[in-house]
């Protein structure tokens, strides 16, 4: 019964999200509006036949700016973690390989000194420092993201030098790196493909909690921070101009939570006993 | 067990330490010249180039810019100590100071919404456990789901909008009035409270199972009270994530104190950042490394006092 569940989780997160990402990618087929476009008459109109989610206070159509403003948002997000997981992959198991090791020493001092910035406070700074952009908000997501990859290949690496496989290999004269990539490697990629998934959902919260403090993407490109902080002086007086980008937001999210516990359930029945 | 608790403070120095030489480092990176920044707001007389260019020389022997890199870092670390953060740029007050009046509304907030989260989490945590493959369990999972896919922002700006503007019953002001708790905390809390349901619900569950709980159960043992002792072995894991929920409740504020308008250390950060304010910057995120070790050496030392039996199990997983 609770494998069942677990696929109609990962069903339901998976067309979620296959929607979502069709609907961003044919954004210009699906809308016949520019996202560009302003139209000072038409401005903070209510959603009606012709603007579904109404408009902003420039008179620029709101579903054609969530929809074009996903493309910036998914995929930038998308490669800040791609690029904090392989980091992760690769320091976690460099740091697993030779446990005990100055390497493994001193990455997990460097841990300890990151895991003691919390990620907000970073990029806050980042942004003072080096000005506000979507740019740098992912380049302190790499910053400090890859940590929680590297621990959890540096410990799944660690459990897997211990069977009875790597012993084998080793007996039979393999390389440490054929070990690495062929015995140690895959075995972590199931734990850390959930934990992406769940990190992805994460990331796109995170990314849109500072673009709504006004430290991501600036106007006038369409993207989900932007049009969040855009939005905010008018939401009290006209609360449609939020719901576009909030919603797809939150449907993503979703999506990738949705992925993320089903994945988990599929992969690691053990782990999700532990943790939940 | 004293040294265990030796070691992880001398570890958390270090990590004090390596973090304060990153955030040298970083505010030194800075574009721009501290001192030429502080002169740019508290005079004008940029076209009097001499006099300008003696200023900026006092100025900069007076913030001991004009010695190596080590020496200044000596000099500021030497200034931690006495608690001097230094002089904002903008307001040309201590930093110090300005800190010392807004943590405590942080800390309110942080803390009341630690306690509704707490009082939520284990509540419905425990229900869900007892009725674990129920109508309300299910129930219970999807809202938790549901809700950890919800921006804190979100949530925070329609409660505002119903219940302030709508229906006026919560003040729009920038007081950190204790009328004007409520409404951020209890958002914070909702926010938080999906995590601690799932640990309390899987823990309590796998505890229930234990054979100490059955064999109690058999002996005749009410079932509340059986779920009394099994809270026992629950109580841990929810303590660490106490831990960490105040932490990023400390830092992560920030977006829900600008949403309520609510003057704690985010806004004085959001400010920093908009002003340029390094200081004031510098001595926030200063403030938040040591709030989060500070913490976590709270949580181990609170662990070793629950339960003796840590020390002995951590040091067999250093030993992994």
């Amino acid at each position: 019964m609770n494998s069942r569940r677990a696929s109609y989780t990962l069903g339901f997160g998976v067309a979620l999200l296959a929607l979502l990402a069709g609907s961003v990618l044919a954004a210009s087929w699906l809308s016949p509006n520019d996202p560009l476009a302003m139209n000072v008459g038409a401005r903070l109109q209510q959603p009606s036949m012709e603007h579904w989610l109404g408009t902003d206070r420039f008179g620029r159509d709101i579903l054609t700016r969530t929809l074009h403003g996903g493309q910036t948002t998914l995929i930038s997000c998308g490669l800040a973690l791609l690029s904090a997981v392989l980091i992760g992959l690769l320091l976690g198991a460099l740091a697993g390989m030779f446990h005990g090791s100055l390497f493994d020493i001193a990455l997990m001092r460097i841990i300890d000194v990151l895991l003691a910035f919390p990620f907000m406070v970073f990029a806050m700074v980042i942004a003072a420092l080096f000005g506000t952009s979507l740019f740098h908000l992912l380049l302190a997501v790499v910053v400090v993201w890859w940590v929680g990859f590297a621990r959890l290949t540096r410990s799944l690496v660690l459990q897997a030098k211990n069977s009875t496989t790597v012993d084998a290999a080793r007996v039979l004269g393999t390389s440490k790196s054929v070990i690495l990539f062929r015995e140690l490697l895959p075995q972590a990629f199931g734990p850390v493909l959930v934990l992406a998934t769940f990190e992805l959902g994460n990331l796109i919260l995170a990314i849109a909690a500072l673009s709504f403090l006004g430290l991501g993407s600036q106007p006038p490109s369409p993207e989900w921070g932007s049009m969040l902080a855009d939005g905010r002086a008018h939401f009290m007086t006209s609360p449609h101009v939020l719901l576009g980008p909030a919603l797809w937001i939150i449907l993503t999210v979703l999506a990738f939570n949705c992925i993320g516990e089903g994945l988990r359930d599929r992969i690691d029945p053990y782990e999700k006993a532990r943790i939940g | 067990m004293g040294r265990r608790l030796l070691i992880t403070v001398l570890q958390m120095l270090i990590t004090v330490f390596v973090a304060s030489l990153v955030l040298f480092a970083l505010i030194r990176l800075a574009p721009g010249d501290p001192a030429k920044l502080l002169i740019g707001r508290t005079m004008e007389i940029a076209w009097d180039a001499a006099a300008y260019e003696t200023t900026l020389n006092e100025l900069r022997e007076e913030m001991g810019l004009n010695g190596s890199v080590f020496s200044q870092y000596v000099s500021w670390i030497g200034s931690l100590l006495q608690l001097d953060l230094g002089t904002s740029f903008y307001t040309d007050r201590s930093v110090a100071a300005e800190i010392g009046e807004r943590l405590p509304s942080t800390l309110l907030l942080a803390g009341t919404a630690l306690i509704i989260q707490t009082v939520i989490g284990l509540l419905v945590g425990i229900l869900s456990a007892v009725h674990s493959g129920t109508w309300f369990d299910t129930v219970v999972r999807l809202l938790c789901v549901g809700l950890a896919s919800v921006p804190g922002f979100v949530i925070g700006l329609v409660l505002l909008l119903v219940l302030a503007v709508q229906m006026g019953v919560y003040e729009i002001s920038s007081q950190a009035a204790l009328s004007r708790l409520w409404l951020p905390a209890l958002t914070m809390g909702l926010l938080g409270a999906p995590q601690v349901v799932r640990v309390v619900r899987a823990n309590l569950l796998s505890e229930l199972g234990q054979v100490y709980i059955q064999s109690a159960l058999s002996r005749g043992l009410g079932s509340t009270r059986a779920v009394w002792h099994a809270m026992r072995n629950v109580l841990l894991p929810t303590i660490t994530l106490m831990g960490l929920s105040f932490t990023s409740y400390i830092s992560g504020a920030v977006v829900i104190e600008s949403v309520f308008a609510w003057p704690g250390l985010g806004e004085y950060a959001l400010n920093g950042i908009l002003h340029k304010d390094y200081p004031a910057l510098q001595g926030y995120a200063l403030v938040m490394v040591l709030s989060v070790v500070v913490i976590h050496l709270m949580v181990e030392a609170l662990y070793v006092w629950l339960d003796p039996r840590m020390m002995r199990r951590k040091k067999e997983a250093a030993h992994e």
